[in-house]
């Protein structure tokens, strides 16, 4: 993962910030406009929620967008370059390339969603009990966490997909598995700054127990930062699925995954290489476009970097 | 000082440990036999061969005492065989180790000398055009995947302009796969030196060293610079990691002949010794560079030395 979520975890460990995290929670709605002000005032985040936008109407309407189905081979000439008909060329097999990249954003977001949920849910409960149960279990919980840590995302994807075998679904999972340290951790923190606040004090005094301490008291304040966490994650998400389609471990063909696509084109490149244009484009422009805004998020919630 | 070291190597004594009975107990995450799974591609294989390899590699035996006996043949230098051609995994992983090392650090050179030059020069030039553009190339190179920029590469500089060979495993083969590498994580780089060093920029003893009327260039290169380095070179040993796990996918497109090619082609054939060993290596680099920075973060930073 990029130095986007190190900076992120400070971020929301800081609790001079958390409360604007909380937006209007604890001083009225203005918070919630300031933050929403300051994210789209900032000109990158605008145009990373604008292509954010884009990306997520292209993946709903893909039928519609789409001139061809994604699979349908013979749709042009093999290989032929992008012109009128087929605005990003065909592939080895006639299948127009515009269609599968259009396709192809369905199976990114998908993607983004579920390995970020996966890594999210698991992550945010470790470090939620962790911060929580303080002792042995805190130790042994986070101790194991920080070992998982320093092993590259990608060493414990690759770990996940040799257990699963290959497969999209087995990527999302491997992909969603490597990131639970990173949200464990920022989870953890967040929770340690949320136990001392007096609301939750006062919670103790009043006798509840710990159930209702965790999921009531706790999570619901835990969840806000942890999901501005999250817009961040699913760029590292996208890309760390890619990569596992592209070394032929995640989507196999003909999925029109982008790195897939990248993968079995790359024999033809050096004849067609609108063939790996465009797949790669699409990939980076994904990646920026939740690369701008969650740093757009992280600027608007962090006035140090602000006034930078 | 001391302290602070040996409570480092403690930590990461902690880690391989831990490590090595998430890698002997991997074998047993595998949904369904993990013999037959492993031997499902190699033709003519009997039920008593099967049996025969259950027993060798201890998939008989309660848990503990296969960890055990696991641990007993990693400490004797023995990673077991490979699946296919019964070779020493140590043996491959060791032959291959070097060149990902090779990659990985002169990639890391290349991030490091591009990253911190241009993340101090936005830092310095902050607000103006400069910075501005510096930033907005750092932030489409963190965005760019490694594997398709190593496809961009290879296609003008090996096929177009034949200036460099395609695949191989000569010095020459090499600067294709370490720009790569080292461009995108270059990025990373200049992004954190530029907000480390303005956050120095603007800290007291920067103001005091100027208004002591010292020159531009001390005060830069003796006050600012080493104050700023700190968190920078913590971020450089992560980037390691991240560029160890970088060059898995970058060896396989360049063909590079490393241990991340091998683990692709061990996980293709499920030949779980190979992928075992892989992770146990791989994680022992990984702790091995981060103490040697924790060395030079000492070095850097006085008040850690005296704590």
């Amino acid at each position: 993962m990029t130095d986007t979520n190190v900076q992120a975890t400070s971020v929301v460990a800081d609790p001079e910030i958390r409360p604007v995290i909380n937006g209007g929670q604890r001083s009225g709605r203005g918070r919630t406009i300031r933050f929403m002000q300051a994210v789209f005032g900032n000109r990158g985040a605008a145009i990373g929620f604008i292509l954010v936008l884009t990306l997520v109407l292209v993946a709903i309407f893909a039928s519609w967008i789409a001139p061809f189905d994604s699979d349908q081979m013979g749709a042009g000439k093999r290989l032929s370059p992008p012109d009128a008909s087929h605005w990003f060329g065909t592939d080895e097999f006639g299948r127009d390339m515009f269609s599968r990249v259009v396709f192809g954003a369905r199976l990114t977001i998908q993607v983004g969603v579920i390995a970020v949920s996966i890594s999210l849910t698991i992550g945010m409960l470790l470090g939620l009990i962790g911060g929580y149960a303080g002792g042995w279990l805190e130790k042994i919980l986070m101790r194991s966490v920080d070992v998982l840590f320093s092993f590259t995302e990608t060493l414990i994807a690759l770990a996940a997909v040799a257990v699963l075998g290959p497969s999209l679904t087995n990527a999302m999972i491997a992909v969603g598995i490597a990131a639970i340290p990173f949200y464990a951790r920022v989870a953890y923190s967040v929770t340690l700054v949320e136990r001392n606040r007096p609301y939750f004090e006062a919670a103790v005094a009043a006798g509840a127990g710990h159930m209702r301490l965790l999921f009531r008291h706790l999570l619901p304040n835990i969840i806000p930062p942890l999901i501005v966490v999250a817009t961040l994650g699913v760029s590292a998400a996208v890309l760390a699925a890619a990569g596992l389609s592209f070394l032929g471990l995640g989507a196999q063909p003909p999925s029109p995954e982008w790195g897939a696509m990248l993968s079995s084109g790359r024999d033809y490149f050096n004849r067609a290489p609108w063939i790996m244009l465009y797949p790669g484009l699409a990939i980076m422009i994904t990646v920026l476009a939740f690369n701008l805004l969650g740093d757009g998020i992280r600027e608007a919630l962090d006035p140090r970097q602000r006034n930078t | 000082m001391l302290n602070y070291l040996i409570r480092r190597i403690l930590s990461a004594v902690v880690t391989i440990f831990v490590t090595t009975i998430a890698v002997a107990m991997l074998i047993h995450l595998v949904p369904g036999d993990p013999v037959q799974i492993m031997y499902a591609q190699s033709q003519g294989t009997t039920p008593e061969h099967l049996e025969q390899v259950r027993q060798s590699l201890g998939l008989d035996r309660p848990l503990v005492e296969q960890y055990v006996m696991y641990m007993q043949r990693v400490l004797q230098g023995d990673l077991g065989h490979t699946i296919r051609g019964e070779q020493p995994v140590l043996d491959l992983l060791l032959l291959r180790l070097p060149n990902t090392l090779l990659l990985t650090g002169t990639a890391l050179l290349i991030a490091v000398s591009i990253g911190l030059t241009f993340g101090f020069i936005a830092a310095y030039k902050r607000g103006s055009w400069v910075d501005t553009s510096l930033m907005t190339t750092a932030i489409l190179g963190v965005s760019m995947p490694h594997f398709w920029l190593g496809l961009i590469l290879l296609f003008f500089f090996a096929v177009k302009l034949q200036w460099l060979p395609v695949a191989g495993n000569n010095l020459e083969n090499l600067i294709l796969p370490a720009i790569t590498l080292g461009v995108t994580n270059a990025a990373i780089i200049a992004r954190l030196t530029r907000s480390s060093m303005i956050d120095v920029f603007d800290q007291d003893f920067v103001r005091t060293a100027r208004a002591k009327g010292l020159t531009r260039a001390a005060v830069l290169y003796k006050h600012a610079l080493r104050a700023g380095l700190v968190p920078i070179v913590t971020m450089i040993g992560l980037q390691f990691t991240y560029m160890m796990g970088g060059a898995i996918v970058v060896e396989n497109v360049f063909g590079w002949n490393g241990v991340g090619r091998m683990a692709i082609q061990a996980i293709f054939q499920r030949d779980y010794p190979l992928i075992q060993g892989f992770i146990l290596m791989f994680a022992l680099v990984v702790v091995t560079v981060s103490i040697i920075l924790d060395i030079v973060y000492v070095w850097l930073d006085p008040r850690i030395r005296y704590d």
